[in-house]
C-alpha cells in the first residue's frame, strides 16, 4: 500500500511537470498575417522621445515615422518621411523637404508643424530624451517650419553624422503625443498586455519609400519572454518567426536540427562590460567609493579578468575578448594601436599594493583594514552574463576580493542604475546601433544621464573625463576625418588607461529565422533581422 | 521498525559519503576547471563537471549537506516555536490562547512564497552566500511554525483535559511546573512534526533556488543545480545534469519515509 502511495506521488509529480511545461510553452494565438517574435522584458515606455532601454527602442524602431532612416545593411542614411534633405556647407543647417501627402495612422495630415514640434520636444530638457545629447548642445538648436512641406534645423555648430540622429526621432502629431498609438511608421501600437505581449498592427496610411504597399505583415506581436529555453522551443515549433540574438548555448543545438535556420554573422558592434559605481550620491560607504574612484583598483580588476575564458566558456567561442568600446568589426574606428591592460595577475597585485591594499590571509584589505568585498549586479535570465560574473568572481578571488553575484530582473536593475544608484558594480552589455562613435555621445559626455559610472555630472569629476568630453566634442564637430579619428583614438586610449568601463567581450551576432519567413536580410547592426520588418512576410503572403 | 532503521541508515550513509567527498583533499565546490567544462564522468570528476568546470559531485554533496543541515535547523526552530505557542495557547488564559491561534491563522493566510521572495530580494546586495543561505532557512522557519503550532495546541488541549493533569493542577503545581510535565508528554507529537518539516524545508529551499532567490553563487544549492535542467542545450551534452535532481528525489523519499515511520 505504501509502495502504491509513492508510485502515485511520483506519477502526479511527472504529470504536473508535463502539464506545467505544456502550459508554459503555449504562445498566444497568432492573427492572420501576423509576425511573432519576442522581447526580453516589458518596454519601460512607449513614448518614443523617452526611450532609454532596448525593448522600448525596438517598439520605437517598428512604429516610429522618421525623417531619415539609417539602413542597417548598407549603413547609409536614407530618406523616409523626408523626400530630400540637405546639409549646408558649414554643417550647421539641415533642410528637410517632406514627401507630399503624408498622413499619420489615424488619417490626419502630417505637416512640417508636426515635424518641428516633434524635434523641439526631443530637444527640450524637461523631456529627458537621451537622443538630445547627440546634438551636443540641444538647448541652442532651433527648428523652423517655413511652409507645410519644409523643416529647417539650425545647429549651433556642426555635428558629424547628424543625419543618423534623425533615425531616432519619431515624428508625432503636434501637441498630441500618443505613445506609439498614432504614428507615421509602418506599425502602430495596438494592444499592450503587461508581461504578456505588445501587439502592433500595420499602419494603413504608411507611405513607404518608392510607393510600395508596405508593410507586408498585418501586424507584429512581441511576446514578453525572458526565458530563452522557451523561446527556442517555440521557435522550433514555428510559433516564433525569428530570434534576433540566439544565446550561444542554443546556437549549436538549433544548428544541429536545422542548419539553415541559424547564422553566426561574426563579431557585433556590441560590448559586454562591467563598471564600478562612482556616483558621489550613491548610498555606499565612503571607503568603497574611494576604491571605485581609484584608477589602480579598476586597473587591477581589469588585469585579473581572463577575458579569453569569458569568450570561450560563457559564449562557447562565439565572442572576442574586448579592450575597447569600439569593436574590431568596426574597422573604420577601431584603434589597433591601443595600449590596453591585458590579463596579468601579478601586475594587478602590484597595482593594488601601490594604493595601500594588502592581503590579510586570503582577504584583500584596504589601508584602513576594510575587507574588499562588493557585489556585481547583472540581469536575471542572461545565462552568458551570469557565467561571466561567476568566472569573474573566481578571477577576483585570486586577488583576495570577495564578490557576490546578484541577478535582478531588468526593471529592478534599471531602477538601481538610473534612480537609486544603490549598487557597487554592474555587468551589462551595450548595444551599438551605429558604427559612428558620435552615436555614443550619450555614454561618454560627463553630463549625460547615461554616463553610467557617474551619471549627469554637473562638471567633469576628473581631468580625464574632461578630456573625454573635449575629444568627443572635437570628433562631433570636426570636418576632417583624420581629426575625428585622432579624437576617437584618444578617447579609446583614455578609457583603456582609466578603465571606467572594464570591457569584457564582443559577442558575435547569432540569429535564427524561420525558413517560412521571407525578405530576411541579416545585418550585423541591431536589430539584425527585424531592421527591415516592413519587408518581412510569411510564406504565402503577398 | 526494520524499514525505518534501514532508511535512516541509508540517509546517514549518504551524509557520510557527502562529507567524505567534501573533505577529500583538493575538493572544492567553487574551483573552476576551465579546461574541462561540462565534462562527462572521469576519475578526476566522478559525476562530471558543470558548465563552468566545477566538480558536480562535490557541488551536489555540498548542496545536500547544506540543505539538510539548514532544513534540520529550520525544523528545530519551527518545532520549538510551535511547542511554545501551542502549549502557551493551551495552558495559558483563554484570551492568550485565542490571540495565539489568531496569530497562527493570520500567518497561515499569508502568501508565504511572495513573502519569502520579498524578504530575499530586500536583502543587501553584499549579503554573503553563506548568510543568504542562513537567512533563507531562518525565514522558512519563521513562516513554517503556525501549522505545526495548531497541531501542538490540539495535542496540548487534550493533555490539559487529561485526568492526571487535572490531578497535578488540583495538587497546586505552578503553571511552569505543569508545562514542564506536559512537554515530555507532547514529544510523540513534536518529533513527527519536526521530521515532517525537514523535507518540506528542503523542497522550499530548492524552489527558492530555482527562482533565483536561494543561495548565491558560488555556494551550491539544489535549486541552482535544478536550473541546469531548464537548458535543453546542456541536456544534449551530458546526462549528468540529471544527477542532482535524482539525488534530491531520493533524499526527499528517505526523509519522508522516516517521518511516516516515526508517525
Amino acid at each position: 500500500m505504501r509502495l502504491f502511495r509513492w508510485l502515485l506521488l511520483c506519477a502526479s509529480l511527472i504529470l504536473a511537470v508535463i502539464l506545467a511545461d505544456l502550459c508554459r510553452a503555449q504562445a498566444a494565438p497568432r492573427k492572420p498575417g501576423e509576425l511573432v517574435w519576442t522581447i526580453g522584458y516589458d518596454p519601460k515606455t512607449f513614448d518614443p522621445a523617452k526611450v532609454d532601454d532596448q525593448e522600448s527602442e525596438q517598439v520605437r524602431y517598428l512604429t516610429a515615422g522618421v525623417l531619415l532612416r539609417f539602413n542597417r545593411l548598407t549603413q547609409k542614411v536614407e530618406p523616409r518621411l523626408a523626400e530630400s534633405w540637405k546639409l549646408s556647407s558649414d554643417g550647421k543647417t539641415i533642410t528637410f523637404r517632406l514627401r507630399p501627402g503624408l498622413e499619420f495612422s489615424d488619417g490626419s495630415s502630417l505637416t512640417s508643424r508636426d515635424v518641428a514640434w516633434s524635434i523641439r520636444r526631443v530637444l527640450r530638457k524637461d523631456t529627458g530624451a537621451p537622443v538630445a545629447e547627440e546634438f551636443v548642445s540641444p538647448a541652442d538648436v532651433t527648428v523652423d517650419a517655413p511652409d507645410a512641406g519644409a523643416v529647417i534645423v539650425h545647429l549651433p555648430r556642426r555635428v558629424i553624422g547628424i543625419g543618423k540622429v534623425f533615425d531616432e526621432i519619431a515624428i508625432e502629431p503636434a501637441e498630441r503625443p500618443s505613445e506609439g498609438r498614432v504614428t507615421a511608421g509602418p506599425f502602430v501600437v495596438a494592444e499592450y498586455r503587461r508581461s504578456r505581449f505588445v501587439r502592433l498592427r500595420a499602419n494603413p496610411h504608411y507611405a513607404a519609400a518608392g510607393g510600395a504597399a508596405l508593410p507586408y505583415a498585418s501586424g507584429i506581436r512581441l511576446d514578453v519572454l525572458e526565458n530563452h529555453e522557451q523561446e527556442i522551443r517555440l521557435f522550433e515549433r514555428g510559433d516564433y518567426d525569428l530570434i534576433d540574438g540566439v544565446p550561444p548555448d542554443y546556437f549549436e543545438l538549433v544548428q544541429k536540427k536545422d542548419p539553415a535556420a541559424v547564422r553566426d554573422l561574426g563579431p557585433s558592434l556590441n560590448t559586454e562590460q562591467m563598471w564600478f559605481n562612482q556616483a558621489p550620491n550613491a548610498p555606499l560607504p565612503a571607503w568603497e567609493k574611494s576604491w571605485f574612484e581609484s584608477r589602480d583598483f579598476r586597473l587591477a580588476v581589469s588585469q585579473a579578468i581572463h577575458r579569453a575564458d569569458l569568450a570561450r566558456i560563457a559564449y562557447l567561442g562565439h565572442a572576442t575578448p574586448a579592450y575597447s568600446f569600439i569593436s574590431p568589426a568596426n574597422s573604420e574606428w577601431y584603434d589597433h594601436q591601443i595600449s590596453a591592460p591585458h590579463t596579468d595577475v601579478a601586475a594587478a597585485r602590484a597595482a593594488l599594493a601601490r594604493t595601500g591594499f594588502h592581503l590579510d590571509g586570503d582577504t584583500l584589505q584596504d589601508s584602513a583594514g576594510h575587507a574588499v568585498k562588493f557585489s556585481i549586479l547583472t540581469n536575471a535570465g542572461n545565462a552568458a552574463r551570469m557565467k561571466m560574473a561567476t568566472l569573474i568572481q573566481q578571477d577576483l578571488a585570486a586577488l583576495g576580493m570577495q564578490v557576490n553575484v546578484v541577478a535582478l530582473d531588468f526593471p529592478a536593475l534599471i531602477e538601481r542604475l538610473m534612480h537609486t544608484q544603490d549598487y557597487e558594480a554592474c555587468l551589462l552589455g551595450l548595444e551599438n546601433v551605429d558604427p559612428d562613435p558620435n552615436a555614443m555621445m550619450n555614454i561618454w559626455l560627463s553630463s549625460s544621464p547615461n554616463h553610467q559610472w557617474d551619471p549627469s555630472e554637473k562638471a567633469p569629476a576628473t581631468a580625464w573625463e574632461a578630456e573625454i568630453d573635449r575629444a568627443m566634442d572635437r570628433q562631433a564637430s570636426s570636418l576632417s576625418m583624420t581629426t575625428r579619428k585622432q579624437a576617437v583614438d584618444r578617447v579609446q586610449q583614455i578609457v583603456a588607461d582609466e578603465q571606467p568601463f572594464i570591457y569584457l567581450v564582443y559577442p558575435n551576432v547569432l540569429v535564427a529565422a524561420s525558413p517560412h519567413l521571407k525578405g530576411v536580410q541579416p545585418a550585423v547592426l541591431e536589430p539584425a533581422l527585424a531592421w527591415n520588418a516592413e519587408d518581412l512576410r510569411l510564406d504565402g503572403q503577398r | 521498525m526494520r524499514f525505518n532503521r534501514s532508511v535512516a541508515a541509508l540517509l546517514v550513509g549518504l551524509v557520510l559519503v557527502a562529507s567524505i567527498v567534501l573533505l577529500a583533499p583538493r575538493a572544492s565546490y567553487s574551483r573552476q576547471d576551465r579546461d574541462a567544462t561540462l565534462a562527462t564522468a572521469s576519475r578526476q570528476h566522478p559525476a562530471g563537471t558543470d558548465e563552468l568546470g566545477r566538480d558536480r559531485l562535490v557541488r551536489v554533496s555540498a548542496a545536500f549537506l547544506l540543505s539538510l543541515a539548514g532544513a534540520i535547523a529550520a525544523s528545530a526552530i519551527t518545532t520549538a516555536a510551535a511547542a511554545a505557542v501551542g502549549t502557551l495557547a493551551a495552558f495559558g488564559p483563554a484570551s492568550v490562547g485565542w490571540l495565539a491561534m489568531l496569530a497562527c491563522d493570520v500567518f497561515l493566510a499569508l502568501p508565504w512564497l511572495f513573502l519569502l521572495m520579498m524578504v530575499r530580494s530586500a536583502l543587501p546586495l553584499t549579503t554573503s552566500p553563506a548568510n543568504s543561505a542562513a537567512i533563507t532557512f531562518l525565514v522558512l522557519a519563521a513562516l513554517g511554525w503556525p501549522a505545526c503550532a495548531r497541531a501542538v495546541w490540539r495535542g496540548a488541549l487534550n493533555l490539559r483535559n487529561a485526568e492526571w493533569m487535572l490531578h497535578t493542577r488540583a495538587s497546586g503545581l505552578r503553571p511552569v511546573q505543569i508545562v514542564r510535565h506536559a512537554i515530555p508528554n507532547l514529544l510523540p507529537l513534536l518529533v513527527p512534526q519536526f521530521l515532517v518539516c525537514i523535507p518540506a524545508f528542503v523542497i522550499a529551499e530548492a524552489n527558492l533556488g530555482a527562482l533565483g532567490l536561494g543561495v548565491g553563487e558560488p555556494l551550491p544549492s539544489w535549486g541552482g543545480m535544478l536550473l541546469e535542467l531548464d537548458n535543453s542545450a546542456m541536456l544534449m551534452q551530458t546526462r549528468w545534469v540529471y544527477f542532482p535532481v535524482a539525488l534530491l528525489v531520493v533524499v526527499l523519499l528517505l526523509l519522508d519515509a522516516i517521518a511516516v515511520e516515526v508517525e
